[in-house]
């Protein structure tokens, strides 16, 4: 039983080390732009135009 | 509303938003709730949105609203009425929200300064909110 629980926790914080380390934030990076004629269209993290936003964006997240 | 007067309500009501600035539509400064080199850096990215948002489309012009969203936090731009305001806000904002009181806040920068009430709470004429 103690090898078993060893092993659970082993797991769990390879999971959660993997998860910080890898799981990080482009899934939550993206752009979204809306246009007067109603389209609108998204740029998800990956996207080289989502780059170039990206870079103008950080210009002015600068802290 | 002044465009002094709507970022500083903007500044009040709403504590996702960080620095914000109004540009007409040249891209000159109108206001700003930033130091001025950092307002001069949100103008600058702003304009560089658009142009980038256009060139995805018809052209700047068209653009209405461009926000990026970063691990670091995000950044809103939003035109109306040849006006254009643009704010940062931390990560992960409420995206419509944010929106909302931008859009809000440009609003209520483009509308005339309210009458004063005149003491005694005298009911105005009809001469007095006729328009033109």
């Amino acid at each position: 039983v103690r090898r078993l629980l060893r092993f659970v926790l082993l797991v769990a914080l390879a999971v959660w080390a993997w998860r910080l380390l890898f799981g990080r934030t482009d899934a939550q990076e993206r752009a979204g732009v809306s246009y007067a004629d109603g389209s609108s269209l998204v740029l998800e993290a990956g996207m080289p135009e989502f780059a170039r936003f990206a870079a103008i964006a950080r210009t002015a997240l600068r802290p | 509303m002044d465009v002094a007067q709507a970022l500083a309500d903007l500044a009040e009501l709403s504590s996702q938003i960080g620095p914000a600035v109004i540009l007409d539509a040249e891209g000159t400064l109108l206001g700003s709730t930033a130091e001025a080199d950092r307002a001069d850096e949100l103008a600058r990215a702003a304009q560089d949105l658009l142009a980038a948002a256009g060139e995805l489309h018809s052209g700047p012009d068209e653009v209405t609203r461009v926000e990026v969203e970063l691990a670091e936090g995000a950044l809103f731009v939003l035109r109306e009425g040849g006006r254009t305001i643009a704010a940062t806000t931390g990560p992960r904002p409420t995206a419509g929200l944010v929106a909302y009181d931008l859009r809000t806040c440009l609003q209520g920068a483009d509308e005339p300064p309210r009458q004063k009430r005149r003491a005694g709470g005298r009911k105005p004429k009809d001469e007095d909110v006729r328009t033109t």
